[in-house]
């Protein structure tokens, strides 16, 4: 397969270069690797939208059916492309933006529609597949000093078979500092910078004892520690010195300062950011609920936008939104919408894709697909192809059993220029 | 300690599962067989005969040396390591745990020749020993505490292991069991793979049997003997188990259903219609039953001795609970339930219940199948099942197993000294499937005690680390790690003065005004919210970081207390890790609700105070709710999730590792001088900065400083102005170095 060449030649370029380029600026070198599988995107920026949300009342617009609910469908930045009036100011940035508005989904319960929706595999018993911010991990070198993956209020999902390495560095809440990044309380930093100089003599001193490699690791494992925690990359994680007006571009809320804190990471070369935002399980009052989330999501997503186009960083950032599963047309008797994986949509914005491209429809009430129905695979090898990555490159679990990155996706090509 | 088969053993009888009954168990007329080269008893017999001769050592050593001789190795094996070394290692490997000072006295000062042995018999009576033990157990069966009925499996093992009861029996009640999840602790086992046939029997081979069969369920193995045809015959003897769960109470179970699901040939191979049920057949190649080798017959003995026993203690009076009594309970029950809603169910479920307590057996249709499946599994002539648990717990102890993954019995990974592994297989068996005696048989040897290479190539090292003449270095089990540290800096108890570190912190939150905007629609919004937290999904509450759970605590569990629970209303509820006050966590909660609240409602800065002694103790981490979350101390240091199989423990080092050692609140405060330590009368008082360093090495890393060490701690500790943090520093250091968290 010409992707897997390609992925070959690009990792040997890297792995060439890497020393005397310090990880940026790459992108330049690696063109020359890519024939039509060149990687539009460097990072990721995954939404993850917990408990399944609606598609009509946002991405998906019904407005005139029985099913449409109540919110309008407003016009955007693309002619013909209208989404709910619950995103006003993302409506204007539509230019910058994708959706796929016919995912076929499989999955009407929580637990399996996430697990497919984040590994691309249908969720089975005594295995666990690696998600999508850990393939990111496996496959892209870390850039800077600041980890290749990092999650923002919440779990991401486990690495799995990819190993610990592709595990997410996760922090509580935007702008938060990692507690275990500082010395304890009461240990100021030349004292404990002392501590660090007698314990590494003092495993330097053991480790000649033995060839055991994990004794010299361990030393690694500090070092690692080390350089993050004296990291001026670190600045990345905090806020404090974002203007109030800028934080109030983004609304003020814990969503606006997880949009700005992973601006600020993909800025430092985190490769993926995942940021979780729970609540959309509204079998009841819906609407409500989901003008709520619009009036907490829209200027976040908006800013966040137009931020990354102004610097160049959108260029080269996929950002992406996901949900378990859409909510049903039909509303419910306590004006509620209750699960619908049938077709659901996936927002997707930069990182090399054509801006204002709707891939596929729902029928007119917004029940199933009606045109070029997308697995969700596909959507995964969708991504991976913005990344230049092979999805269909196998990795060996613990058992020796070969998994492919993408359970047999197909990427999108009409997503990209 | 009541010990098997005393307090079980009548209840087991009653069960309908009887030890006894699987002694002979014959294989059924079944398909083709995978065929190995038979073991010939005779030449076994000469060789343990010959292995006799051999000089020095127990007779596992002699085994050992006679079969590294065959095998033409001319090394010689390391030294014998020395009392300390020894006492570090035996605690660390027996009750998860270093030696405190005190303990570290005594064994100086023992003065008998058989010093190690009785100490090994002591530790194995220790009530550690069934918490650490439990752990391997739950490790190896991958009990979830979160799971449906996880947190009453785990109490289920600890008990199983408090009392003894044999390793056939344990495994024989995980396959066969039915019945609701807590209340009949083992379906845990079966439910934890949701009760699919085709997961169940990946994992029966391979936990139970150290054969990785599952490759043949899409296709006849690649590299091994089995068939697809195997893999779905096998899967049969769970193809009736199913998974229930009652729409009224919520609650699991794991029943049977007349009809298999497993049909042959697979789907996709021939037309739906042409597929029919598979026969349950069992592929594994058994003993012949034709001769009864001498471990059987030491078998047979032993259990006829304890069924002597057993028959005894029952004609003695000892009165069982009577089944009638039972229903009459139930029935009592049932009137009680009168007058409810959802009246039928209650009832039928109250009924169930209550018979469940003791006859699950007959409660629940027993399953046939599987009960043919447990006793091929566990029979004593299924080599398979004892060499799988004798070489799990040689790796777990000696470092390597003698099959090399554990799980990966197959003729392309052949053990590297078959006739070590059939002896230990032949002994547990003989002890009665014991697991205590077969540690006792390890931890006694030479080879156990034998000290790691130094200093030697890595080619040499290695060699000598295979043939079992040398230990390869082991990094503590992460709950040893965490109980060594609580160990070293005295945690589990108070060790500053009370009320001394008094702290207290303010934390800034927003908490809604009251009555403020349309009451109305603040109301709406309460309720909206309400429910929607009752809507939020399973996965949710698994993604979300919850507020003040501490992944450097360990809350204990009481075992006893969750198995008494779980029987009493069938549902465990794990306490959880809280160090926030209840207010804070309460404020914590509004400032979460408040992200979809509507407009109108107004919101008003409060500060919710959070006081602490800085006093703190820390729990055993044996005895936690496990898994931990991701993030946890006992996480973050190997122990897996337990979903994965096959998964083991994953001892690198990693950076968040390095992170949580040299930030964390463990660490500093095991490092921190109390005013209640042995520690700060030799240092405050006395002075002796001499002794402080001896101590501080003895009570951390279990040996003597050399004179230069002493030297060299005493540099580091007057760096420091007070002695105290000097002392904290120095403390630090030793917590933190590799010699500490590598076994020596």
């Amino acid at each position: 397969m010409g992707c897997l060449d390609y992925q070959l030649n690009r990792r040997a370029v890297l792995q060439a270069s890497m020393a005397s380029i310090l990880g940026f600026s790459m992108r330049d070198l690696i063109a020359f690797g890519g024939t039509d599988h060149a990687p539009t995107a460097e990072h990721v920026i995954f939404f993850w939208n917990g408990g399944g949300m609606s598609h009509i009342d946002t991405w998906d617009p019904k407005p005139g059916r029985p099913t449409g609910g109540e919110f309008d469908a407003i016009d955007t930045s693309v002619e013909g492309v209208k989404i709910s009036q619950i995103f006003p100011e993302t409506a204007k940035v539509m230019h910058h933006c994708a959706l796929v508005r016919s995912i076929a989904g499989t999955n009407g319960d929580h637990g399996r529609g996430t697990y497919q929706l984040q590994t691309s595999y249908q969720q089975t018993a005594n295995l666990l597949h690696p998600g999508f911010g850990s393939i990111v991990t496996h496959e892209k070198k870390q850039l800077g000093d600041l980890p290749a993956y990092v999650t923002i209020s919440g779990r991401a999902p486990k690495a799995a078979y990819l190993g610990q390495k592709c595990e997410a560095y996760f922090i509580g809440a935007p702008g938060e500092k990692d507690p275990y990044l500082s010395f304890p309380e009461g240990i100021a930093s030349a004292r404990g910078n002392q501590r660090l100089e007698v314990l590494e003599k003092f495993n330097g001193r053991f480790a000649e004892k033995s060839s055991n490699k994990e004794l010299k690791s361990t030393q690694t494992s500090i070092d690692e520690a080390l350089t993050l925690m004296r990291s001026p990359a670190l600045a990345a994680f905090e806020l404090d010195k974002v203007p109030t007006s800028q934080l109030n571009r983004y609304g003020d809320t814990p969503f606006g300062r997880g949009c700005l804190t992973a601006k600020q990471l993909v800025e430092t070369g985190v490769r993926f950011v995942q940021v979780n935002r729970g609540g959309f399980d509204t079998h009841m009052n819906n609407f409500p609920a989901m003008e709520a989330h619009g009036e907490i999501m829209d200027p976040a997503i908006s800013s966040l936008i137009t931020d990354l186009a102004e610097s160049g960083m959108l260029k080269k950032t996929l950002i992406v939104m996901l949900s378990e599963f859409g909510r049903t047309p039909k509303i419910n008797k306590d004006a509620g919408r209750d699960h619908w994986a049938n077709v659901f949509t996936c927002f997707m914005a930069g990182g090399g894709i054509k801006g204002g491209t709707v891939i596929g429809t729902s029928d007119e009430d917004g029940y199933e697909p009606k045109d070029n129905p997308v697995k969700v695979s596909n959507l995964h090898a969708t991504f991976c192809h913005a990344l230049g990555i092979d999805p269909d490159k196998k990795v060996m679990t613990p058992l020796q059993r070969p998994f492919k990155l993408v359970e047999d996706g197909t990427p999108i090509k009409e997503l990209f220029a | 300690m009541k010990r098997w088969p005393s307090l079980i053993a009548a209840a087991c009888l009653s069960l309908g599962i009887t030890g006894l009954s699987a002694l002979d168990a014959k294989p059924p007329v079944a398909q083709k067989k995978v065929e190995k080269a038979p073991v010939d008893p005779k030449a076994e017999a000469a060789f343990r005969e010959q292995a006799k001769k051999i000089a020095g050592g127990t007779e596992l050593d002699k085994v050992l040396a006679l079969e590294n001789k065959e095998r033409g190795i001319k090394l010689e094996p390391m030294p014998v390591i020395d009392d300390l070394t020894f006492l570090r290692r035996i605690y660390c490997d027996l009750i998860s745990r270093i030696p405190t000072a005190d303990e570290v006295a005594s064994f100086e000062a023992d003065s008998s020749k058989n010093k190690r042995t009785e100490l090994i018999d002591r530790l194995i009576e220790n009530g550690r020993f069934v918490d650490r033990w439990t752990v391997f157990y739950a490790d190896m069966f991958r009990l979830r505490a979160q799971a449906d009925g996880g947190g009453a499996a785990l109490a289920w093992v600890h008990q199983a292991v408090s009392e003894g009861m044999p390793h056939d029996e344990i495994c024989r009640r995980l396959i066969t069991t039915n019945g609701k999840a807590g209340a009949a602790p083992e379906v845990a086992f079966v439910l934890g793979d949701n009760a699919d046939p085709m997961a169940l029997a990946g994992v029966t081979s391979q936990v139970f049997m150290g054969v990785r069969i599952s490759c043949a369920q899409c296709h006849d193995h690649p590299f091994d003997v089995w068939t697809q045809e195997n893999f779905y015959g096998f899967a049969a003897y769970f193809g009736k188990t199913k998974r229930i769960e009652n729409q009224f109470t919520r609650t699991i179970y794991a029943n049977e259903s007349d009809q298999s699901v497993i049909l042959w040939p697979p789907e996709g191979k021939v037309k739906p219609e042409e597929r029919k049920p598979m026969k349950p057949a069992f592929p594994f190649e058994m003993a012949s039953v034709s001769e009864t080798p001498e471990y059987i017959s030491r078998l047979n003995a032993l259990r006829s001795k304890q069924k002597a026993e057993r028959d005894a203690q029952a004609k003695a009076g000892s009165k069982e609970d009577d089944v009638d009594d039972l229903l009459a309970d139930a029935s009592e029950n049932e009137q009680k339930a009168k007058g409810k809603k959802l009246e039928d169910a209650i009832t039928k479920e109250a009924k169930k219940d209550a018979k469940s307590l003791n006859i699950k057996a007959g409660m629940y249709t027993t399953s046939e199948w599987r009960q043919e499946l447990a006793n091929l599994v566990t029979s004593p002539r299924n080599r398979f099942f004892a060499k799988n648990m004798a070489n799990r717990v040689w790796a777990d102890l000696v470092g390597r197993g003698i099959v090399d993954p554990i799980d990966d019995f197959s003729d392309n990974n052949p053990p590297s000294h078959p006739k070590l592994l059939d002896y230990l297989a032949d002994e547990f068996v003989a002890s009665g499937f014991d697991l205590r005696s077969l540690v006792r048989l390890i931890v006694s040897s030479e080879v156990y005690q034998r000290s790691h290479v130094y200093g030697a190539e890595e080619q040499l090292q290695t060699e000598l680390e295979k043939s079992f003449l040398a230990t390869p270095m082991r990094r503590m089990l992460s709950e040893t790690l965490y109980d060594s540290i609580v160990t070293a800096g005295h945690l589990s108890d108070v060790k500053h003065v009370a009320g001394k570190n008094m702290k207290t912190t303010w934390r800034l939150t927003q908490v809604v005004k009251p009555n403020s905007g349309k009451q109305g629609l603040a109301l709406t919004a309460m309720k909206l919210e309400q429910k929607m937290a009752m809507n939020a999904p399973a996965m949710t509450k698994d993604d979300e970081l919850a507020p003040g759970v501490d992944v450097e605590k360990g809350i204990e569990l009481d075992f006893g207390k969750v198995l008494a629970k779980a029987k009493e209303d069938n549902k465990v509820e794990v306490e959880e890790m809280r160090v926030m006050s209840k207010e804070e966590i309460e404020a914590e909660r509004m400032r979460a609700q408040m992200q979809t609240q509507r407009r109108g409602v107004e919101y008003i800065d409060r500060y919710a105070k959070a006081t602490f002694d800085d006093n703190p103790r820390f729990g055993s981490s044996l005895r936690m709710a496990s898994p931990a979350v991701p993030e946890h101390f006992l996480r973050v240091f190997g122990q897996t999730d337990r979903e994965i199989l096959g998964e083991t423990r994953d001892h690198a080092p990693n950076m968040r590792q390095a992170l949580m050692m040299l930030n964390g609140t463990l660490t500093h405060e095991a490092s921190r001088v109390g005013e209640l330590e042995t520690m700060y009368s030799v240092l405050a008082e006395k002075k002796d900065l001499d002794a402080a360093v001896r101590l501080a090495y003895r009570e951390i890393l279990t040996r003597e400083p050399s004179t230069n060490e002493v030297t060299e701690a005493k540099s580091i500790i007057n760096a420091n102005k007070d002695l105290l943090n000097g002392m904290a520093d120095f403390r630090w250091i030793l917590l933190n170095c590799n010699e500490f968290r590598f076994l020596p």
